[in-house]
């Protein structure tokens, strides 16, 4: 008789993996690439969650966790942690943005107008059944518009701080490599700004949904305005070694902002990785909200900063799963002692068996 | 210069996974962790390729102490054969070549969930116990930023009052593990989740223990020979699980802390939670002369 043997808890680790690996099958380029082209609002999301620009590679993680959403962010983010950082990209504003896609609710028309771009906004919920049996569905041709819109588009918060209706704040002038780097320092409270939103770019797409869901709803003092929505793509400019600055690159990005209109025009702010505009959207109104001194949990910065982390919060929950026995072994303990001292003091057992009601 | 001469060649990973600039970071806080003993260092906790939850703090500390001469010893609930411990021990030998051991006398590093060893650790060892919750102060103060204030102030009345009130509404402390402790007079730690039994081992220990959660960014330490003492009343002595009795059905010990396995008759077996521990004792039962190391606890106590 023996202890379980070594070799069993490793053996049966291993082929629970293979398990896992084998019904997902030969990962291949073309699968792989596949992802990529048919998915990629899906690549975008977990890309911004990763904080990592790569679609390949954010392909590859989908295709080896199988599109299980935090498994992918994790194998990025892993990824990602062990890169060494070559440069800085220079700062860009809004109007250096290739936009696609830009919008708002504040106004009826804006300085550079409202550019759809792609969406589904109006579309028809309708599932096309007729390509399951055979039949393929190819969109409809786009018509291109006699007046293309214009690559760059003016920033609609620069008119509104040159009326006066927003304040504009002075911003820092901070060298690039002392920009606060959330990825390389931890997230203490209160945070700096670039900590805050950074930690809303890679927050989980979900949590930043529910969250903001609750102060839209409510729970809290924002009724937001889309002030402004762009899908974009943003140049990634790099200054070479030898002095000169080149253009490294397009991201494509999203960004939202959100106005309050209490006492004054406030704004709340977010971007991140990918086209997500639910993501954006939420967590420019959770910038908004949690700067508040309102009694919501949405309101609270550390609340919504640390449980909208994807990596922490999914793994935490999944550990759950791992053997507990010492910790309950030690709680059994105190139980039976207290137990033992009611029988020895002559007091009656407290009921094990409370009746539940039946509804 | 060109892009190229700023970087190196590409590999798959670094020497111990983490880059060299996250280990400084960490080799840093580490010190600053052994300088302030119990003090609760923020850190930048990197990704790395297990899941929050699953030892991730433990494992960045071990990642920067590995050596290709460390030989590293990985334990889950006692056991080494775990599952999760065997993944992690498998982790540390694949990115940095270190020896696997199970006995816990050849290890120079052991990596814990939830136990200390019953074998005396060495002034040569590094413990390095896996945190969930490094906060003693989440319970009644589950805001970070105030709970800080709190440790700076050493405003610890209110886990004074949790005990109190176990005390009032069932007649005993039901802390189970986590139990607080005060670390060389000054911090409250929570000293993981490990049983009370454990916890007494700390104190004026040889060896060094880091404390670190990957998830809460949170990373703490007891140097060598630092008092470490739980939180109690005066007239109600601090109470390790009563296990000083029960015997281990595999290898007939008696005195150290166990593992109950419930029996379809209604009765409990009891088995050592230590399991190399076990396995060493059951191995020289059947004729191997192998050297157990002296024990903290002797016939059940430890004084």
């Amino acid at each position: 008789m023996a202890y379980v043997a070594t070799r069993g808890g490793e053996h049966a680790i291993e082929q629970a993996e293979r398990l896992f690996r084998s019904d997902l099958g030969k990962i291949s380029a073309a699968r792989v690439s596949e992802i990529k082209t048919s998915l990629p609002y899906l690549v975008d999301r977990v890309m911004g969650e990763a904080s990592l620009y790569e679609p390949d590679l954010a392909a590859l993680a989908l295709a080896q966790a199988g599109g299980e959403l935090s498994e992918a962010v994790l194998l990025l983010r892993a990824y990602r942690t062990t890169q060494p950082r070559i440069g800085y990209a220079k700062t860009i504003e809004q109007a250096d943005l290739f936009t696609v896609r830009r919008i708002s609710a504040a106004f009826k028309d804006i300085p550079g107008g409202q550019i759809l771009g792609p969406t589904l906004d109006y579309s028809h919920r309708l599932l096309r059944v007729e390509v399951l049996t055979g039949e393929d569905y190819v969109p409809e041709p786009v018509i291109a518009s006699e007046t293309p819109a214009p690559a760059e588009q003016p920033s609609l918060t620069a008119w509104q701080k040159a009326q006066g209706l927003i304040a504009d704040h002075a911003t820092d002038d901070v060298a690039p490599e002392n920009i606060p780097d959330l990825t390389r320092e931890p997230l203490l409270f209160p945070a700096p700004r670039a900590h805050k939103l950074q930690s809303l770019a890679r927050a989980e797409t979900g949590g930043v949904l529910a969250l903001g869901y609750s102060t839209m709803r409510g729970y809290g003092d924002i009724h937001p305005t889309v002030n402004e929505l762009r899908l974009a793509e943003a140049p990634v400019r790099l200054r070479h070694p030898n002095g000169t600055v080149f253009n490294a690159g397009r991201v494509r990005v999203s960004q939202a902002e959100i106005i309050t209109k209490s006492a004054k025009l406030e704004l709340g702010f977010s971007a991140t990785f990918g086209w997500n505009e639910v993501k954006v959207i939420s967590a420019a109104t959770l910038d908004r909200a949690s700067a508040q001194d309102a009694p919501h949990a949405a309101s609270t910065e550390e609340f919504v900063l640390y449980h909208t982390e994807p990596v922490e919060s999914s793994g935490f929950c999944i550990h759950f799963k791992l053997p507990h026995y010492v910790t309950f072994q030690s709680s059994l303990d105190a139980i039976r002692r207290v137990k033992a001292d009611n029988v020895e003091n002559g007091k009656a057992p407290e009921p094990v068996n409370e009746k539940e009601p039946a509804l | 210069m060109s892009l190229k001469d700023l970087t190196k060649p590409w590999t798959a990973f670094n020497y111990g996974f983490l880059d060299e600039s996250a280990k400084r970071e960490l080799r840093r806080k580490m010190l600053k962790a052994i300088a302030i003993p119990g003090y609760q260092v923020p850190y930048a906790s990197r990704e790395v390729p297990m899941a929050r939850g699953w030892g991730t703090g433990g494992l960045q500390v071990t990642l920067t102490l590995l050596k290709p001469d460390a030989v590293v010893k990985v334990i889950d609930q006692g056991a080494d054969d775990s599952v999760n411990a065997v993944s992690i021990r498998k982790f540390f030998n694949r990115v940095g070549g270190s020896a696997e051991t199970e006995d816990t006398s050849q290890a120079t590093i052991i990596q814990s969930r939830h136990r200390v060893p019953e074998e005396k650790l060495r002034a040569d060892q590094v413990l390095v116990l896996q945190v969930p919750n490094p906060e003693p102060l989440r319970p009644v103060q589950p805001d970070m930023s105030i709970a800080r204030e709190m440790h700076g102030d050493a405003d610890y009345g209110q886990l004074w009052l949790v005990l109190y009130e176990q005390l009032v509404k069932s007649g005993r402390i039901m802390q189970g593990t986590e139990y607080p402790s005060l670390v060389n007079g000054r911090y409250v730690i929570t000293p993981s989740p490990i049983p009370r039994w454990d916890v007494k081992k700390l104190h004026q220990a040889e060896h060094l223990t880091f404390l670190s959660a990957g998830r809460e960014k949170r990373i703490y330490a007891i140097p060598p020979f630092t008092n470490v003492e739980p939180l109690v009343f005066d007239d109600v002595p601090y109470r390790v699980e009563d296990h000083q009795d029960k015997t281990c059905y595999r290898t007939d010990v008696t005195g150290f802390f166990m593992n109950e396995l419930p029996q379809e008759d209604g009765s409990s077996l009891y088995e050592l939670s230590d399991s190399n521990f076990g396995i060493k004792h059951l191995k020289n039962s059947q004729g191997e002369t192998l050297t157990i190391g002296e024990t903290w606890y002797k016939n059940g106590r430890m004084d």
